[in-house]
């Protein structure tokens, strides 16, 4: 049979798929990646963009659990200073009810109850990055106004609804209290206490009464508090499982779109290696015929 | 029996040798010309004559040098060139669309993330009008990302169709050669000449043609007809019938054979490619990207108007209201030009986030075929990887096939250098050994012419 004379195009398309394995390789190696584009391995790529989307969403739920552990700890330790308020509070209560005190002795109490109670006020009207904590969702004016037609001296302007934050997949989180539901609960409003003790103090009258509704009030703060313990310590153990799902997208993201940097290596070797050979039969191919020999 | 008869065998066989080196000089010329298949010097015995009891031959005839051609082989090469020029074609137009399904930072997948991360964002503090912001322009650029894919789908999609329009003026012109050669090669034939570098010529432009339609090749005895593989005649012997490219209400190039549209009809060649991208690969992608932009307007439309503003106002439409049918790739813009009227409240106070999580829900929600809007389009990256992957591999298939053909048929049609330079050696002695029979006999002439001379 008679073989093919004039193998050069042959010889052409091998050094053109050769050049080909080698520039394929040599991508890889640069840019680390095994999918460049979708028919690299659609279905890798497909899984790719979810996978992508995944990665997004979690750094973006990591991102949101510190501005909220940021702001909820703000609230904590403003209660924190609520509660040392109020014991103090407690505490000239008890001293006042002690029946051995002067009127001026009294009068000063009153006035440091008055003062407490501003402080207070002022505490429940914290704010964080220009929201207030302790507002409801009407969370963009104080909530605590003083109000002189009010029986308490403030008029809460907020409300009773809260906000929850997706922080994962499939779990929120409530982020916040309103106000009336800490320092106003039903027979213990601290506010109105505050306002009726410093007045039982002043007049001498119902200072046990009065005194009752801070305790309640502050059992009542006490207990609230725990809210906010608890969503800390809540975003605390979801952050270490968004760090992991992170790592776990990320590892998925290597194993299906990152070069394997060692079998490219060893593809661009091969392909050289294929490439030199081709370029050294093509050479030789060049100048060999039977014309070269009759002289 | 004299010795003119032997001069004159002598002299036959010079110009017997001497047509024979020609032939081989003309292989040797051609050893790089497209298409040529190369001649064999056809020498055979002359009529012997007879002497009495003796019958003796009478040296050799020259006759017409013949080609060395496979038909058959030629057919299955037009018609992998063919499988070929569909399969490339469609493979550049592909890789060309699949640029824009490509993970980049403001490909769609990535927008889409980006926009559900905004909302996210914004549900830790809703008022914040920089948040408000944030999300209102992560919007703006997922629609401006619909919109830029679906204008370059759109300007690929006319770029096939002036492909169409050349690939057809190309038709025409090869049909119109091929008819020519064809009247030519009828005319030689018919005072019995050789016709084969015509032949050659014809099947060059056979093989441009397949490179572009599919064609059926028949011999009809005294010449050829060139059809499409379903009937549509483009040459019949020496007439060539052109194909036009009328604009169809589809707004796309269609191809007509007379009154009849043809267009569906291609099965292979580059037009079919073509076409097959233009009007197949290319719209299902847009349709399924005008579904998920109509999809996503209408669903974050429906979220903002349960919700409130920063100002307690009902939400309006955050995207504009998608066109019935097709288009809304194109059309989606933002339309909520004031970050304070995302409605992101679900009580009307400016602090609560209730309502963001209508939004954030859209993720998850079944939008487009049952599916989230992510995993949607992580089907149409499928969708065109796999398409443009299959053509990869279609075309390297149909590549290497070709490649094996083509051997074949430098095997059976090819100039050898080697076999010309021993053809030339043996036409040479051989024409060197008659030169010296002429010059003996010429010797022994005038040996014979003196014999009277003293």
């Amino acid at each position: 049979m008679r073989i093919n004379p004039t193998p050069l195009p042959d010889l052409l398309a091998a050094l053109a798929q050769t050049q080909l394995q080698q520039q394929t390789a040599l991508q890889q190696i640069a840019s680390g990646r095994r999918v460049q584009v979708p028919s690299d391995d659609p279905a890798a790529a497909a899984v790719l963009v979810l996978n992508h989307a995944g990665t997004t969403a979690t750094t973006q739920f990591l991102h949101t659990v510190s501005n909220l552990a940021a702001r909820l700890q703000v609230a904590d330790s403003t209660i924190s200073s609520v509660v040392l308020a109020v014991q103090r509070v407690l505490t000239l209560g008890v001293q006042a009810a002690n029946g051995t005190l002067s009127n001026s002795d009294r009068a000063s109490i009153a006035t440091e109850l008055r003062g407490l109670q501003q402080q207070l006020v002022s505490l429940a009207n914290t704010s964080f990055q220009g929201t207030f904590l302790f507002g409801g969702t009407a969370s963009l004016a104080p909530p605590y106004v003083a109000d002189a037609l009010q029986a308490s001296g403030v008029r809460y302007d907020g409300n009773a609804n809260t906000n929850s934050v997706q922080v994962g997949d499939s779990f929120s989180l409530a982020v916040n209290l309103p106000g009336a539901q800490i320092f106003q609960n039903a027979g213990a409003d601290l506010f109105q206490g505050v306002h009726d003790l410093a007045a039982a103090v002043t007049a001498n009258v119902g200072i046990p009464a009065a005194l009752a509704q801070v305790r309640a009030a502050f059992d009542s703060i006490s207990a609230q508090r725990v809210f906010f313990g608890n969503a800390l310590q809540q975003l605390d153990s979801q952050q270490s499982y968004l760090n992991n799902a992170k790592l776990q997208l990320a590892q998925q993201e290597n194993t299906l779109g990152a070069a394997d940097l060692a079998a490219a290596s060893s593809d661009l070797v091969t392909a050289e290696t294929a490439r030199n050979a081709a370029l050294q039969a093509t050479s030789s191919l060049l100048h060999n015929s039977l014309f070269d020999f009759l002289k | 029996m004299g010795l003119f008869t032997t001069l004159g065998i002598g002299v036959r066989s010079l110009l017997a040798e001497q047509g024979a080196n020609e032939v081989t000089a003309n292989n040797v010329a051609n050893l790089n010309t497209p298409g040529y298949t190369r001649q064999r010097p056809l020498l055979t015995e002359g009529d012997p004559f007879v002497l009495g009891p003796l019958t003796l031959g009478s040296g050799v005839v020259f006759g017409q040098p013949q080609s060395v051609r496979d038909a058959v082989l030629e057919l299955r090469l037009h018609d992998e060139t063919q499988q070929q020029g569909r399969s490339d074609s469609s493979l550049v137009a592909l890789q060309q669309v699949q640029t824009l399904f490509t993970e980049s930072s403001g490909d769609l997948g990535t927008r889409l993330a980006d926009l559900f991360a905004r909302i996210n964002d914004l549900s830790a503090n809703p008022s914040s009008v920089t948040l408000r912001q944030a999300l209102l322009t992560s919007a703006s650029n997922l629609a401006g990302t619909f919109n830029n894919i679906s204008r370059q789908l759109a300007t690929q999609r006319r770029n096939l169709d002036l492909n169409v329009e050349q690939g057809v003026a190309q038709v025409n012109e090869l049909s119109a050669k091929i008819a020519g050669v064809n009247q030519q090669i009828t005319a030689l034939e018919n005072v019995h000449q050789n016709a084969a570098v015509l032949i050659d010529q014809r099947t060059v432009l056979l093989r441009d043609l397949s490179q572009l339609v599919d064609v059926r090749v028949i011999d009809t005895g005294t010449s050829i007809a060139v059809t499409t593989s379903t009937g549509t005649a483009l040459v019949a012997g020496g007439q060539s019938f052109a194909l036009a490219a009328r604009i169809d209400p589809s707004g796309t190039d269609h191809i007509f054979a007379g009154t009849q549209d043809i267009t569906a009809q291609l099965t292979a060649g580059s037009l079919a490619g073509q076409i097959a991208v233009r009007d197949q690969s290319i719209p299902g992608l847009l349709q399924n990207l005008d579904g998920l932009a109509s999809a996503l307007s209408t669903a974050f439309n429906a979220a903002q108007a349960t919700g409130f503003d920063l100002n307690g106002q009902a939400g309006g439409n955050l995207f504009s209201v998608p066109p019935v049918g097709s288009g809304a790739a194109a059309a989606i813009t933002v339309t909520l030009a004031d970050p304070l009227d995302i409605a992101a409240s679900s009580d009307g106070s400016p602090g609560s986030n209730g309502n963001l999580s209508a939004f954030a829900a859209i993720q998850k929600q079944a939008l487009v075929s049952g599916q989230s809007p992510q995993d949607f389009y992580s089907g149409v990256v499928f969708q065109i990887g796999s398409a443009t992957s299959q053509a990869s591999a279609e075309s390297e298939a149909s590549g290497l096939i070709l490649r094996q053909l083509s051997d074949q048929r430098a095997a059976e049609s090819g100039v050898s250098l080697d076999e010309e330079a021993a053809n030339l050696i043996r036409f040479q002695r051989a024409y060197e050994a008659s030169a010296r029979v002429v010059s003996t006999v010429n010797e022994l002439l005038s040996t014979a012419v003196n014999l009277g001379k003293f």
